[in-house]
């Protein structure tokens, strides 16, 4: 009886924490409906004004035209770069291999602020700063080592017998390559790619230090915008923002498994 | 003779094993040196560079003027700068302690419940993580506000009387950092939980313990690891978050990192954000392996074999 009780204590307080952890993103969604000038939650009536309202705002449509397009390079660079890279140390042996493991992982342990402000300085004599290449570089960076850890987890179970099954039947390195290796790790590659794309997209100190005043992405605009005045508009951009990010939760769920992405 | 055919023979073998080296491993070598040459390029050369700027002394017209410690020496001797560090220290800490708090009962409970339950609680507890800080911290802004939703919560449960000022202070800070970093620290401690041998429960209730005495002596012990790397990890990342205290502390709660923001974009300091950044590295690593050699070599430190 008492093992019930505790277990039933448990269920309850395990429900409250989980209910304040995404509390933050369920209460924008219905602020963004409020039909008064402030945002609030529980929102004042009822009206879609404030999506209305982002249409007026031609610099919220252009940031997130650049998000996107960001977050795409962004995510072939590192796809190329990473993929690579995870190939070389999943199937190579060399000295010094686990140092190098752990390079690659290196722009996770350093704090995004410190990336940031050190990439501005850097890039500044060389005039990549305020620039979209400077941009995209940064954004490669702290995508690259999420990109690698994705492949490496999708080569472990990796059967090597069957690359050279295929090299023994006479097929070219590249052939092999494309019909056999790649079709297996497709999957790692896809959500290492889905991850990368959310990464960057959602990404704001490091962007912070990146971008000009005629270059900004939508989590800036937000960002610029929470520090001027709350409008409710910050609430229905935020709710596109969330949608995006739930559409993906639910592919990586499909394909990954969401609860794998963050377990080291 | 005998000694120069054996010199003759090693260098020989030398010569070999590089050759037979070189061949099995160029490909990986190639392979690697695209993503090795940009780290290299563009993150290792960065880090070093702003370290070497950070012994820099240079007047605010960006003239250097001499080298040394006279940056560091400066953060140290000006009350802003040093009040600066303690307040990220101090919420820093108490975003650990809350999360801690938070995250263990309910890592206790996703070690008890069913495969699905788990699954579902697990998706629920990350998903955030895959929502942009700033709409996080929007959706923190609303239920922090005087007539948000947790004074709201407060004066419905009679804990409060009147709104209590949340937004723009420390506890605000807390609050919402904590809930940022929580789901790494439920992560890391229901991992070490999920590792325990049911048996040693079982061994332990037969052993005549109560359920008190078993979670004292062999679950709490067996998750200090779990509990170590989520207080590392978040611990870490609220030292150096900038997004929260920016919005949610504001001008009021005047942390390292916006600090630093201030005296690199604003200022334009730039050796002396360096040397700030690399002090706010620096204190963070200090205290982290003070914690987990404290921990480590503690009364459980069989745990940590």
């Amino acid at each position: 009886m008492r093992r019930r009780l505790m277990q039933f204590v448990l269920a309850v307080i395990a429900t409250f924490v989980v209910l304040y952890i995404v509390m933050p993103v369920i209460v924008v969604l219905p602020a963004s409906f409020t039909s008064a000038s402030y945002p609030s939650f529980p929102p004042k009536g009822f009206s879609l004004q404030w999506y209305e309202k982002i249409l007026d705002r031609p610099e919220f449509l252009s940031a997130f035209g650049n998000s996107v397009k960001f977050a795409v390079l962004a995510t072939i660079g590192s796809l190329f770069l990473g993929t690579l890279a995870a190939l070389a140390v999943a199937k190579y042996d060399f000295p010094g291999k686990t140092f190098l493991v752990s390079f690659l992982s290196a722009p996770l342990t350093v704090p995004q602020l410190v990336l940031g402000i050190a990439l501005l300085i850097y890039f500044t004599p060389f005039y990549l700063s305020g620039t979209p290449l400077g941009f995209l570089i940064s954004h490669i960076i702290i995508t690259l080592p999420y990109v690698v850890r994705f492949v490496l987890t999708g080569l472990s179970g990796f059967d090597y017998t069957l690359e050279k099954a295929a090299m023994i039947l006479g097929a070219k390195p590249w052939k092999v390559f494309l019909s056999v290796t790649f079709p297996l790790i497709r999957p790692a590659l896809v959500s290492g790619g889905m991850f990368s794309f959310l990464t960057s997209f959602d990404n704001v100190t490091v962007s912070l230090f990146m971008v000009s005043p005629h270059m900004r992405t939508l989590p800036l605009e937000i960002f610029s915008h929470m520090q001027d005045a709350y409008s409710p508009i910050v609430a229905s951009v935020s709710s596109a923002v969330i949608l995006i990010s739930v559409i993906f939760i639910v592919i990586l769920e499909k394909i990954y498994g969401v609860g794998k992405l963050f377990s080291q | 003779m005998a000694s120069r055919e054996h010199v003759y023979r090693n260098r020989l073998n030398w010569r070999e094993t590089f050759v037979n080296f070189w061949r099995e491993s160029r490909v990986g070598l190639f392979l690697l040196f695209p993503a090795f040459i940009f780290l290299i390029v563009f993150f290792l050369v960065p880090m070093l560079y702003i370290f070497y700027l950070s012994l820099m002394i240079s007047n605010d017209m960006g003239e250097t003027l001499r080298y040394g410690l006279g940056n560091y020496l400066r953060f140290f001797s000006e009350s802003y700068y040093t009040n600066a560090l303690w307040t990220t220290i101090r919420v820093s800490f108490y975003t650990t302690l809350l999360s801690l708090l938070l995250a263990y009962p309910l890592a206790i409970f996703l070690a008890r419940s069913s495969p699905k339950v788990r699954g579902i609680m697990t998706l629920l507890i990350v998903s955030p993580l895959l929502v942009s800080i700033v709409v996080r911290n929007f959706g923190l802004y609303l239920m922090l506000i005087p007539n948000g939703f947790i004074n709201q919560i407060l004066i419905f449960l009679h804990v409060i009387d009147e709104p209590i000022k949340l937004l723009f202070t420390e506890g605000g800070v807390v609050i919402g950092l904590s809930n940022a970093y929580l789901p790494f620290m439920v992560l890391s401690i229901a991992t070490s939980l999920y590792n325990i041998d049911p048996s040693l429960l079982r061994a332990s209730a037969i052993l005549g313990a109560s359920p008190w005495r078993s979670f004292y002596s062999v679950t709490l012990p067996l998750s200090l690891p779990g509990i170590v790397a989520g207080v590392v990890l978040v611990f870490s990342m609220s030292m150096s978050a900038y997004v929260t205290p920016a919005l949610l502390g504001g001008a009021n709660v005047p942390m390292l990192p916006v600090v630093a923001y201030d005296e690199i974009l604003n200022l334009l300091r730039w050796t002396y954000g360096s040397a700030l950044s690399y002090i706010l590295l620096g204190t963070t690593l200090i205290l982290v392996t003070i914690f987990s050699r404290l921990v480590e070599s503690g009364r459980f430190r069989e745990v940590f074999r």
